[in-house]
């Protein structure tokens, strides 16, 4: 395990915590476009933690999780929320979608990461990445 | 990870309107503000992409709602020289591609054309064109 954090579930607390973790990735010697990548996610998956699975309750938290397996960096995150039917999310590129919000952060994060799953119905995501080193 | 917005009036109801550093959840507000004081004077709106390190889904947001709001006053959206890193999350999203000109100079020139085709009633603004909105 690289790191894990128990987050209080404000929104102010994500880009201090990614702060945090790229001081971390640093130390992989990842391309910089890998950084990104996992900066971005990170941001992503943990928004929607709180936005939508935790619903902005500041009374909740949010778990995060970094660990490395050889190659592989594996990212959780885990919110308190019902979780949600991650087979609904609609292509926020299709045509039809292109205004509506919801549905960029997740298809992001299955567009930048190799292998995504969602567990615990969907209030919990694993992400994977591939790294080229 | 802060964030400056610069905005200029490049000529008469024409706006570059450029970020310099991240958008992101805790940044892309600031940057909606500065565009919506901008919006109601406009009959175009460039986005200058050059120093702008970094955005996350909720700056996304704020380009459709940009183009949402300049079409509808019949006004034009452009968005120049992005970074590479920026330019793959746009072409990921498929984020208004027709919007998209190289430089600043290339945006001058297809405003000045669509400006004046306007002025002279050969185009008519509410006709979808090559360039967004």
């Amino acid at each position: 395990m690289l790191f894990e954090r128990r987050l209080p579930n404000r929104l102010e607390n994500v880009n201090a915590f990614i702060k945090e973790a790229l001081v971390q990735f640093s130390r992989l010697s990842l391309p910089e476009s890998d950084i990104f990548h996992l900066k971005l996610v990170l941001e992503e998956a943990l928004t929607n933690a709180m936005r939508h699975g935790n619903r902005l309750d500041p009374d909740l938290f949010v778990d995060v999780s970094v660990e490395l397996q050889g190659e592989k960096l594996i990212m959780k995150v885990k919110d308190e929320g019902r979780g949600f039917d991650f087979s609904k999310v609609p292509d926020p590129t299709h045509r039809d979608n292109k205004e509506k919000p919801n549905g960029r952060g997740v298809f992001l994060i299955k567009q930048l990461m190799n292998e995504v799953e969602f567990f615990d119905g969907g209030s919990g995501i694993k992400m994977t990445k591939f790294l080229d080193r | 990870m802060s964030l400056q917005v610069r905005v200029e009036e490049r000529e008469p109801e024409v706006f570059v309107v450029a970020p310099v550093g991240e958008v992101n959840t805790d940044t892309y507000l600031e940057l909606e503000k500065k565009v919506n004081e901008v919006i109601p004077k406009a009959k175009a709106l460039i986005f200058d992409l050059k120093e702008m390190t970094y955005i996350s889904s909720m700056g996304l947001s704020i380009f459709f709602r940009v183009k949402q709001k300049l079409g509808e006053k019949n006004a034009k959206f452009l968005w120049v020289d992005p970074q590479p890193q920026i330019q793959k999350v746009f072409d990921v999203m498929k984020v208004l591609p027709d919007a998209m000109v190289a430089s600043l100079e290339e945006a001058d020139e297809y405003l000045d054309t669509f400006l004046d085709g306007v002025q002279k009633g050969k185009i008519d603004p509410k006709t979808p064109h090559d360039k967004g909105a």
